[in-house]
């Protein structure tokens, strides 16, 4: 059976800096998987590649063997990947049940016309997405701000509304950008849970994340990349064991002088 | 007294109609400004309405009330075209761009005198009961707020905010943008004709810049993030020359001017702002 | 063969005019994000300025000439400050301050049409350097001549301004992103007012060469400058003032051109069409550079 995401051989160059430098990775159906990387390896460039916001100059990108990397944005959402953002990117004026709505377009169900002409169909439709809003602003706890601005909302609410966005376009594969940068142990936690529960109700996740604790605790599988190439895969025991990472996130001795320079 | 009252309406009766068209470009404008798109070629889509459905109950006896839809059409139909070529372009060249067509509206006006009279312009012997005014209006604002409330108003409200955001949760931004410029073509396009109705008689200098600013005006003013802003606000630019004109005659433009500018810097989300009125809801909690 | 030469001269002529105004509207859509619609206005002020100098006052015209330019420059500042300030105080976008500056527009075109008493008037005859010079078999008229070298020396002198100083820099970085050039040491307010009173003062001189070309000191002048020199934004791209001149130049010439050889009521539609192709081919101008995406 073959992966659910499969990327091949991707690259990925911003004038002469190679942000992403042939790249392989799988995600297999049904786990969390997570990519790690220092500052500036290209976690959020593949994220980006993957969710079809930039074009790879070379390589494949397949969703169940199906080669996407040619296609418009929307499409690859159609096609069932959605994600979250690094920086949150939340709809300014919109409450929080609308961000959600909005997340729910793919699954309108009804023609504008059908809608324009407040047809029986189309009305039902409308309130079969409420419906699901309300159920996807609660699996994420914020039911109880469903009608607020979201831009009134804390940093963390804020987070977890776009996770109950992406949600909306009932994805096989989410991609969480650093989901839990921001937040303390607790909610870190309860994101945490979160992505198993959404695992295992048939979601497969791949989330970039730091916080070494929640990567042992929720990943089943890792990869580790580095000046946008890909270091090691593995457990997160084996990876973080890697002298390889190791060094990529605390440097060898003698490259504490070379990045000073660098600087 | 109901002589008075027969004056009052006779007198006042022109101003509402006109109201009334300047409530459809208004429309029109925040069709593709509430997808994120400044575009001043309303106009364009008023003129060929206009023009052309003018020259369909001359030439070809249409009855006049057939001649609306067809100048809606005939709106909607360029303004997908327009949609074509500015869909190209990003942001500050798009809005300099349909200032272009604008531009060349007035030079087609001129010189295709077979469809518009030329500079000698074209006089419009069409008449309707008044009634036909408001009925239009009730038509958009139906449109208008059946739209809002469908799933198009969150997609373009979403396509407005962030469009790349937006095409990450499956929406097409383009195809939501063409529609908006389809919507905008066919407002444009009625308004176009109802104001021929109005003056009977048509010129190059109908349809041109002073519309397209005095629209984006009026849209902004009301507020341009939901549909009765554009409608407030072109009531408030039709009355504003006349309350001006009855005040200080001599300076009723510059009146109109520095009232504007008052209003844009006192009032920059506009008269009708539906965040606002959310903001208070959670306060008032 | 002589015609087509005098016609040249008449295009550049013209066409100075136009890119001297683009100059000014492109510099401040480039560097303060404004459409401003009142770019214009600034162009008659200076030639009404100018006007009531000579006339009223028996100032030289040259004198007169800076005394317009300074007025407009002024002006513009004040607009700025009115008009634009209190926007860019809350952070409001291209919008408000379109708006405003329609607002602004609206105003001053009235007030322009008020001061000449809603009528067109001219320059007397013996106020300007009016002779011909001849050069070999070309003639043209004084003012046409000083008109063109104005431009080129404007071009120059603003290109040098903005690519090569340490001001321009600063514009630029204000253009790019205000509160990062803040950040840097530049001062916005300064860069921004000296932004607009350069904007003013570029469109005051097309103002009062082009009252005395074409015979026009009205409001009139300011809009006729304002359709047209816009053509020249679009086709040279705002962001290049090289672009700016050489696209002016070209449409003037281009228009003299069609209606001496085509037919007069073709010229303004020649330049339109030019336009839309224009956008259609090379939607950011002449010089305009491949456009960037950002994700
Ligand atoms: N649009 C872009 N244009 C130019 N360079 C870019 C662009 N996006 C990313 N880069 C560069 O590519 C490299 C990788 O960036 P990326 O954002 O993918 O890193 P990251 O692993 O997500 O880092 P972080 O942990 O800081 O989020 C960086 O050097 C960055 O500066
Ligand atoms: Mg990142």
């Amino acid at each position: 059976m073959t992966a659910l995401l499969a990327v091949e051989q991707l690259g990925k160059s911003f004038g002469g800096l190679r942000a992403v430098a042939d790249l392989s990775l799988e995600v297999p159906r049904g786990c969390v998987a997570g990519l790690m990387g220092p500052n500036g390896a290209g976690k959020t460039t593949v994220i980006n590649l993957l969710s079809g916001l930039l074009r790879p100059d070379h390589g494949h990108i397949r969703l169940d063997g199906v080669p996407i990397e040619a296609l418009p944005a929307h499409e690859i959402a159609a096609r069932g990947i959605a994600r979250t953002y690094q920086n949150v990117r939340l709809f300014a004026g919109l409450t929080a049940l609308e961000q959600v709505i909005a997340g729910c377009f793919l699954q309108r169900g009804a023609s504008l016309l059908a809608s324009l002409l407040g047809l029986p169909a189309a009305r039902a439709a409308q309130r079969r997405v409420r419906a699901r809003a309300m159920e996807l602003l609660a699996q994420v706890g914020m039911a109880a701000r469903a009608e607020q601005l979201a831009e009134t909302l804390s940093y963390g609410e804020q987070r977890r509304i776009e996770i109950a966005r992406a949600l909306g376009a009932e994805p096989r594969l989410l991609l969480l950008d650093e989901p839990t940068a921001g937040m303390n142990a607790a909610e870190s936690e309860a994101i945490g849970r979160l992505v198993h529960r959404l695992r295992d109700s048939g979601v497969t996740v791949l989330m970039v994340e730091h916080n070494v604790r929640l990567i042992t605790a929720f990943c089943d599988r890792v990869s580790v990349m580095n000046f946008g190439r890909a270091l090691v895969h593995g457990t997160p025991a084996a990876c973080m064991a890697h002298p390889g990472v190791q060094e990529a996130y605390f440097g060898r001795r003698d490259d504490a002088a070379r990045i000073q320079a660098l600087r | 007294m109901a002589n008075t009252l027969a004056d009052l309406w006779e007198a006042y009766r022109s101003t509402l109609g006109f109201a009334i068209v300047n409530a459809l470009f208004g429309l029109s404008t925040y069709a593709v400004l509430s997808v994120g798109i400044l575009s001043f070629a309303t106009v364009t889509y008023a003129a060929a309405g206009g023009f052309i459905g003018t020259q369909l109950a001359l030439q070809l006896h249409w009855p006049t009330l057939l001649v609306l839809p067809a100048a809606a059409v005939a709106g909607a139909a360029l303004a997908w075209l327009a949609a074509l070529i500015l869909l190209r372009l990003d942001s500050h060249w798009m809005a300099l761009a349909s200032l272009a067509l604008v531009l060349l509206t007035r030079v087609v006006a001129i010189n295709a005198t077979g469809l518009t009279g030329g500079v000698s312009g074209l006089s419009v012997p069409l008449f309707v009961p008044f009634v036909v005014m408001p009925a239009l209006l009730l038509i958009a604002v139906l449109l208008f707020w059946r739209l809002g409330a469908s799933w198009y108003g969150i997609a373009a409200r979403a396509v407005r905010e962030d469009a790349v955001v937006a095409a990450t949760i499956g929406i097409p931004a383009r195809r939501i943008r063409m529609l908006a410029f389809v919507i905008s073509g066919a407002t444009g396009g009625a308004g176009g004709m109802a104001l021929a109705l109005m003056l009977h008689f048509l010129s190059p200098d109908t349809y041109f810049i002073n519309v397209a600013f005095t629209m984006i005006a009026a849209v902004v003013l009301g507020g341009s993030y939901h549909w009765a802003g554009a409608i407030i606000g072109a009531l408030v630019f039709t009355v504003l020359p006349v309350l001006a004109q009855a005040v200080l005659p001599a300076f009723e433009q510059v009146l109109n001017g520095v009232a504007l500018l008052l209003i844009m810097i006192f009032l920059p989300r506009g008269l009708i702002d539906p965040r606002q009125w959310r903001l208070r809801r959670v306060r008032a909690r | 063969m002589a015609l087509f030469a005098d016609q040249l001269v008449n295009g550049c002529a013209l066409g100075a005019l136009y890119a001297l105004f683009a100059i000014g509207f492109g510099l401040v859509f480039a560097t303060l994000g404004i459409l401003n619609a009142a770019h214009g206005t600034y162009a008659s002020a200076a030639a009404i300025a100018a006007y009531f100098a000579v006339d009223a006052l028996g100032v030289p015209f040259p004198l007169a000439l800076l005394l317009g330019v300074a007025a407009a420059a002024v002006l513009a500042l004040a607009v700025d400050q009115v008009a634009f300030q209190p926007l860019r105080a809350q952070g409001g976008g291209m919008l408000g301050a379109l708006i405003t500056s329609i607002a602004a527009w609206i105003v001053l075109d009235n007030l322009a049409d008020d001061a000449t008493g809603h009528q067109s008037l001219s320059f007397p005859l013996s106020s300007y350097p009016s002779g011909m010079i001849h050069l070999g078999a070309i003639a043209f008229a004084r003012m046409q001549g000083w008109t063109i070298l104005a431009m080129a020396a404007v071009t120059v002198a603003m290109h040098l301004l903005i690519r090569r100083s340490r001001f321009g820099a600063a514009m630029r970085a204000v253009g790019w992103n205000e509160a990062a050039a803040a950040l840097s040491g530049v001062n916005p307010r300064a860069v921004v007012s000296a932004t607009a009173l350069l904007a003013g003062a570029t469109s005051g001189l097309a103002g009062v060469l082009g009252a005395v070309l074409t015979q026009n000191v009205s409001y009139t002048l300011g809009e006729g400058l304002m359709l047209k020199g816009f053509a020249a934004v679009v086709v040279g791209g705002y962001d290049d003032v090289r672009g700016a001149a050489v696209a002016g130049v070209a449409l003037g010439i281009i228009e003299v051109m069609t209606a001496q050889y085509l037919s007069s009521s073709l010229r303004d539609g020649i330049t339109y069409a030019l336009l839309l192709g224009f956008l259609l081919l090379r939607p950011r101008g002449l010089f305009g550079s491949a456009a960037f995406t950002r994700a």
